[in-house]
């Protein structure tokens, strides 16, 4: 296992649950495991801890989820041109600890990293939406956590891509900053899950990504995965404009390219690096030595720290170029970002959110 | 300066400016030349707290992503040039907020001065404004016009319409295209 946990919490309620067996036979000796009547008070922050943030990432809080585990992309807006992503939230918070990460506002009250075990009722929920769905869905779950950080505790994804499996009209994306695969190499996805890894280069890794499986490593991870029948795709999120970007960016889709067939590649996403005031202080309290957080980043028109737009526009569309070269297929599409620079960058406007998610959910296969 | 006189100095001119307590724990904890070279500069420039916070956070930031001391920092030539300079105390202070962001945001501050320059060279007359977003976070390039009657109108769109090339081309840098690569 490549993380640490200091403890674990288990909800009473759930103790019986595959999952919770699960992850108490695969801990490591020495992990105290703790059961409690509602693991949302576990998962609170800790306020007398120095770093709240990071306290909750090492507390596992296996529990309930009360609410709906479907939701739509929490960076959704009529703002921004849109993926039409569907968020399945199976898990809240992450081991790895990235500066720029935004968990670090939106779950700074309940950092504990809660797995929910009940998370089979996600499948039936799901059910009732693909009922009334007139086109393909992609579900991920990967926006409030790592999809495969902890795997080989939970055993998750083995259930995930067997749902999945079953069902031609979905697609399944675990997306994630690690090289835990083993689960996924023992099941066969019959092409219904994508697996994509965001990536930085080096640089930005080593000053940020804390935790992380290094780029190499995820790129490496991507191969195996594609060649045990999974489709992959990667997010360029964010985007960081220091010195030397363009360089770095082109390297890193060098390094990508040489590694995985390109024309299996189904989507590279950008996303320039965005944050809100308040993200933008905890992370420069959490880490106030990382370089990577001191751009050239003003306050843009949404309310969020942005590269100043000439900047953002320039290596948005160096990259773009890169990737254009290698004529590989891959769709590219651009993460909260307009219209107006949608256009520019892309050279057409963004499709309406339902017809790039559908796009993404059919793939490469069904595109010819 | 020695360290307990620096401390005392840095406390008196802390507490004559009402320096809110967490910048003052963060000056103190510089280390001497630095703090030595900040409280010189804040007395130098008879500065005010807003522009000692200002500065700092600047220098702060500068200092972590170039790995250089405060105190190398107020060496540099450009910032130096103003230290030494004559003129009011407020004046060169705002200058040295003016040239901390230059070093902070180099990037931004040369497509800034280009953009200027590009807009005062079209020679356009009172009455049309060309307004770039502010720190250039946008793409969109505003125009506005200021006119008294018709024919005042019908002038600054005739003005306007002989500059169209340039403004285009403004619009452009406005919007990420046609930099040269090492501008920005």
């Amino acid at each position: 296992m490549r993380f640490e946990l200091d403890a674990v919490y288990v909800e009473e309620e759930m103790r019986a649950t595959a999952l919770a067996r699960r992850v108490i036979a695969a801990l490591p000796p020495g992990v105290p495991i703790r059961h409690v009547p509602d693991g949302r008070i576990a998962a609170r922050a800790d306020r007398a801890a120095a770093d709240p943030f990071a306290a909750g990432k090492r507390r596992m809080v296996i529990m309930r989820r009360r609410s709906r585990f479907l939701t739509g992309c929490p960076a959704a807006s009529n703002e921004f041109a849109c993926c039409g992503y569907l968020v399945m939230e199976l898990a809240s918070n992450c081991p790895m600890d990235c500066g720029y990460c935004f968990l670090q506002e939106f779950v700074a009250d309940n950092p504990g990293f809660q797995v929910y075990a009940n998370y089979a009722d996600a499948f039936a929920e799901l059910d009732r939406v693909r009922a009334g769905a007139d086109r393909p869905l992609r579900i991920g779950t990967g926006e409030l956590a790592d999809s495969l950080a902890f795997d080989s505790l939970t055993g998750m994804s083995r259930d995930l891509v067997r749902y999945f499996a079953g069902r031609d009209d979905l697609t399944l994306e675990l997306k994630t900053k690690t090289d835990e695969i083993e689960n996924l190499l023992e099941i066969d996805s019959r092409g219904r899950t994508l697996v994509s890894w965001t990536l930085s280069p080096e640089r930005v890794f080593r000053s940020s990504e804390h935790r992380t499986a290094p780029p190499a490593a995820r790129i490496a991870a991507a191969r195996r995965v594609l060649e045990a029948g999974y489709r992959v795709g990667f997010h360029l999120d964010p985007i960081i404009a220091c010195d030397g970007a363009e360089r770095d960016y082109s390297a890193l889709l060098d390094e990508v390219f040489a590694a995985v067939p390109t024309a299996r590649i189904e989507f590279i996403s950008l996303g320039g690096l965005r944050m809100t005031p308040g993200l933008r202080a905890a992370a420069r309290r959490r880490f106030p030595r990382d370089p990577m957080l001191l751009g050239e980043e003003v306050l843009a028109p949404d309310g969020r720290y942005r590269a100043f737009a000439p900047l953002r526009m320039r290596l948005y569309e160096a990259i773009n170029r890169r990737i254009a070269r290698e004529k590989s297929g891959a769709r590219v599409y651009l993460c909260m970002e307009n219209a107006a620079i949608y256009r520019r960058v892309l050279g057409a406007a963004p499709p309406a959110p339902a017809a790039l998610g559908a796009a993404l959910a059919d793939g490469k296969r069904r595109d010819g | 300066m020695s360290a307990p006189a620096d401390e005392a100095a840095i406390r008196e001119w802390a507490a004559a400016r009402r320096l809110p307590a967490p910048y003052l724990a963060r000056w103190l904890e510089l280390g001497p030349e630095d703090r030595a070279a900040l409280l010189e500069t804040a007395v130098g420039l008879r500065m005010r707290a807003g522009q000692l916070i200002a500065a700092f956070d600047l220098m702060e930031e500068i200092s972590v992503r170039d790995a250089r001391p405060v105190a190398a920092i107020l060496a540099r030539a450009e910032v130096r040039r103003i230290l030494d300079g004559s003129g009011s105390g407020p004046g060169r202070a705002a200058a040295l907020l003016g040239a901390l962001r230059a070093i902070r945001f180099p990037r931004l501050a040369r497509a800034t001065e280009r953009i200027t320059c590009e807009i005062a060279a079209l020679g356009l007359p009172r009455g049309i404004r060309i307004a770039p977003p502010r720190e250039l976070a946008s793409g969109e390039i505003r125009i506005e016009l200021a006119a008294h009657g018709s024919e005042d109108l019908r002038g600054l769109l005739d003005a306007l319409s002989r500059r169209a090339a340039e403004l285009a081309r403004i619009a452009d840098l406005v919007a990420g295209v046609g930099w040269n690569d090492d501008e920005i």
